[in-house]
């Protein structure tokens, strides 16, 4: 069944393929555009690059709102408050507290609505989360600048290479827009997610890449539907870990790491196996060098 | 006679012998788990600005010498670059967690006492000169100018005392009890502390300090509770738990101390105390005149590092125990220990739920056994070996190199696939006939693996180069992971791939 709908993709259009996953590249180019025109910035910054407290308290069940409205009565600070549910049936609260106010007496109030809770706090001044910020910026501009010189080097042929960079930023761009829509912010994990992708971005285009241009005893059809197969193994493989993952996890890191993974991986499937594949097929049929 | 063949191949082998070392490692030395998951505090301190490898020395003793005053154990401290440091500490409770981060962007109180009189505090300190190594002296010397006032009090005390022991304080106990055993009375009153003098230790920090010494002799606690009324608070020193919960149950404010390891009991005493010193009076200082041009120093020879770091301590505890920089607190993070051991529960479960997940999908794809066991087979290795190099070089695990082994199953598990794959191409078609015919396909396989792994490895190096925080250990465990499967997982699998996929027909 699955099987037979990848045969489809065999089938379809180059024009097609190539048209659809520019398409969805422009509308999240949109989400990120009309994300920047509200908020002013093009994803929403976490606490650790914006500056400010989280206080997590695991195995507390409370209703967020009311939380909120309690904590604004006792110490004058606008919170922001957010439930979280493990698969295991562990429930927790995060309390957001915005930089510069007074996060002792907040965990004064916790604590004597919840004494027999232990909180777990992280404070970050303002400065270091620009640090932060900047730093992630560089690591992943310059990660992205080493990938794209890797890529040239194993390949020496520039339309391929060309699709296989585009396919990455693709995919990061999609993301990125996907935290937007799901509200996932941008924070140390979420950084490290994104140079992950590239990571993973790469791994399917190359092995797409290869098989096209190198695997010379069967046809350009067959050459395609196979590495899809393999393709469409690998994402489903790692999605389930992922799934699992973030399942399983109610730490904040793993749940933010695997959720930008997923994404990623979503769009790489299209940006890989529908979007590069067009272009391939379309380059090596342009230079007529297969029969 | 087949197998005896496989397992003698030398990447199978290989992949056997890591296998039993990495197991071997685990055991031996064990994991050590980052503050995130074990639970403690982590406080990442930013300096004004960037500062050169000497001065972050003298940031970094002078950060020890202030937090040892509040007797924690385990406290890391560890410069990051050249303008942060990373206090860690395992295993605080809050209000220990409080007092750190109170402590570290707190200047120290300074006392130098002699006979009971304190005849100078931080104030008095004018100036203090960089710690250098005097030939004719033999010893290493911290030079400082002391103010006219203190200089003349000092003449007048210590005229004719030649020999009697100074001490120097940095936030001493002042105004407390300290209850100590028999053993440690008797160092107290011997001759370290008491030098050519007339008067012991005790006796001196009772006059200065108000602080009392009882010697512990099973004593109640109602008893101690009675002795301590009206002091600030009661220190426990080689005395049993015991009293220490009784005291506390009574609503007395008690600490209680132990020695830490290799700490000899002359040490000890000063730690509690925060004594440095005593030092001797020269002849040269005895002689009644007044000299505000002083030196402390601490025999040894040129390369005597410890003498050298004892005169650092020195120079740092005479500034106040204040630094050379300003420092900001940038980033707290404090995880209890109890909540530690839930996220590692956690992390567990998730990591043997994706294994499973994993070799389901892979033999839902492949409907065969002998392709999901060794895929699930492989990656766990990989686990066990990254596992087993992180407990070799003790490598902190915190949450985000647990993300970063995940990450590197992942991109390995998808290699695997493409080697099974590769070996299985068109199967259906036409069977692989010629060896040759594996052998390039195995050849294609490890180029587009090579690629994958050449990209991963240096987007991640950028990652681990650039960042300060805890993402470093992501990026080390995900290039470790990788480094681990294409040298020696991967070349194990293909060859168990070829025999059961590729020579099976």
């Amino acid at each position: 069944m699955i099987k037979g709908k990848l045969r489809k993709l065999v089938k379809m259009e180059l024009k097609k393929m190539i048209l659809y996953p520019l398409i969805v590249f422009a509308l999240a180019l949109l989400v990120l555009a009309a994300n920047y025109a509200i908020t002013g910035s093009i994803v929403k910054e976490g606490i650790e690059l914006k500056g400010g407290s989280v206080i997590t308290l695991q195995g507390v069940n409370a209703n967020p709102d009311e939380l909120a409205n309690t904590l604004k009565d006792k110490t004058g600070i606008d919170v922001k408050v957010e439930r979280f549910t493990g698969i295991t049936g562990e429930t927790g609260i995060r309390v957001y507290i915005p930089a510069g106010a007074d996060v002792d007496a907040v965990r004064a109030v916790l604590k004597e609505l919840f004494p027999t809770v232990e909180p777990q706090t992280v404070v970050i001044g303002p400065t270091f989360g620009q640090m932060v910020k900047e730093q992630g910026i560089k690591a992943i501009t310059y990660a992205f600048i080493a990938m794209a010189v890797v890529v040239f080097l194993f390949f020496r042929v520039p339309v391929p290479s060309l699709t296989v960079v585009f396919s990455a930023l693709s995919d990061m761009v999609i993301a990125i827009a996907l935290m937007d829509i799901f509200g996932i912010e941008l924070s140390q994990a979420t950084i490290a997610a994104l140079l992950m992708l590239i990571g993973y971005s790469v791994d399917s285009n190359i092995l797409l890449t290869t098989r096209l241009l190198k695997r010379k005893e069967d046809t350009i059809e067959d050459a395609y539907y196979s590495s899809l197969k393999t393709g469409f193994t690998m994402s489903t493989t790692t999605l389930g870990a992922l799934i699992s993952l973030w399942l399983f996890s109610t730490a904040q890191v793993i749940d933010d790491i695997a959720s930008v993974l997923i994404f990623g991986l979503l769009a790489d499937f299209m940006n890989t196996w529908i979007l590069n594949a067009g272009v391939l097929r379309w380059y090596i049929a342009k230079k007529g060098g297969r029969k | 006679m087949k197998w005896k063949r496989f397992f003698l191949n030398p990447r199978i082998l290989l992949l056997i012998i890591v296998l039993i070392g990495s197991i071997a490692s685990l055991a031996a030395r064990g994991l050590t788990f980052g503050l995130d998951i074990s639970g403690g505090i982590s406080i990442t301190v930013r300096l004004e600005q960037p500062v050169d490898p000497d001065t972050m020395e003298q940031v970094r003793i002078a950060l020890e010498q202030r937090l040892n005053a509040l007797g924690v154990k385990d406290i890391t401290i560890e410069p990051w670059g050249n303008q942060f440091v990373l206090v860690k500490v395992a295993n605080v409770t809050e209000e220990e967690a409080n007092q750190l981060l109170e402590t570290i962007e707190r200047q120290g109180v300074f006392y130098a006492e002699f006979e009971g009189v304190v005849f100078a505090t931080g104030k008095d300190i004018l100036s203090v000169g960089s710690v250098n190594y005097d030939p004719r002296e033999g010893a290493w010397v911290v030079p400082f100018r002391l103010s006219r006032e203190a200089a003349e009090k000092f003449a007048e005390l210590a005229k004719g005392k030649a020999g009697y022991p100074v001490d120097m304080f940095l936030d001493p106990p002042v105004n407390s009890t300290i209850v100590v055993s028999k053993d440690i009375y008797n160092v107290m009153t011997s001759d370290t502390f008491t030098m050519a003098g007339d008067m012991t230790l005790p006796e001196r920090i009772k006059k200065a300090f108000n602080i009392d010494i009882v010697v512990y002799e099973n004593q109640s606690a109602e008893n101690i509770a009675e002795l301590a009324k009206g002091k600030r608070k009661v220190i426990l020193m080689g005395v049993d738990r015991e009293l220490y919960n009784q005291l506390k149950e009574l609503g007395v404010n008690v600490e209680l101390r132990t020695p830490s390891s290799n700490q000899d009991t002359a040490d000890f005493i000063r730690s509690v105390l925060r004594l440095y010193g005593p030092y001797r009076v020269s002849a040269g200082l005895a002689t009644g005149q007044p000299s505000t041009e002083v030196m402390i120093s601490i025999g040894g020879s040129q390369t005597d590092v410890k003498a050298r770091n004892d005169a650092q301590i020195v120079a740092v505890v005479l500034r106040s125990g204040s630094l050379p920089v300003k420092l900001s607190i940038e980033r707290i993070d404090y995880v209890s220990p109890r909540l530690g051991e839930g996220f590692k529960r956690q992390v567990l479960v998730a990591g043997v739920a994706a294994l499973l997940v994993v070799g389901l999908i892979v033999y839902l794809h492949y409907r065969r056994l002998r392709i999901a066991l060794p895929v699930m087979f492989t990656s766990f290795s990989e686990v066990l070996i990254i596992l087993g190099v992180a407990a070799l070089i003790r490598w902190n695990l915190d949450l985000p190199s647990i993300a970063g082994i995940i990450a590197a199953i992942g991109t390995g598990v998808d290699q695997q696939i493409v080697i099974t794959d590769e070996l299985l191409g068109g199967e259906e078609r036409k069977r692989i006939v010629k060896r040759s015919g594996v052998l390039k396909r195995m050849g294609r396989a490890f180029f587009i693996i090579l690629a994958s792994a050449t990209t991963t490895i240096v987007a991640m190096s950028f990652l681990f180069k650039f960042f300060v925080g805890g993402l470093r250990g992501f990026a080390f465990t995900t290039i470790l992971g990788v480094l681990i499967g294409i040298l020696i997982t991967r070349p194990a699998y293909g060859e168990m791939a070829k025999v059961l996929i590729g020579e099976r027909r």
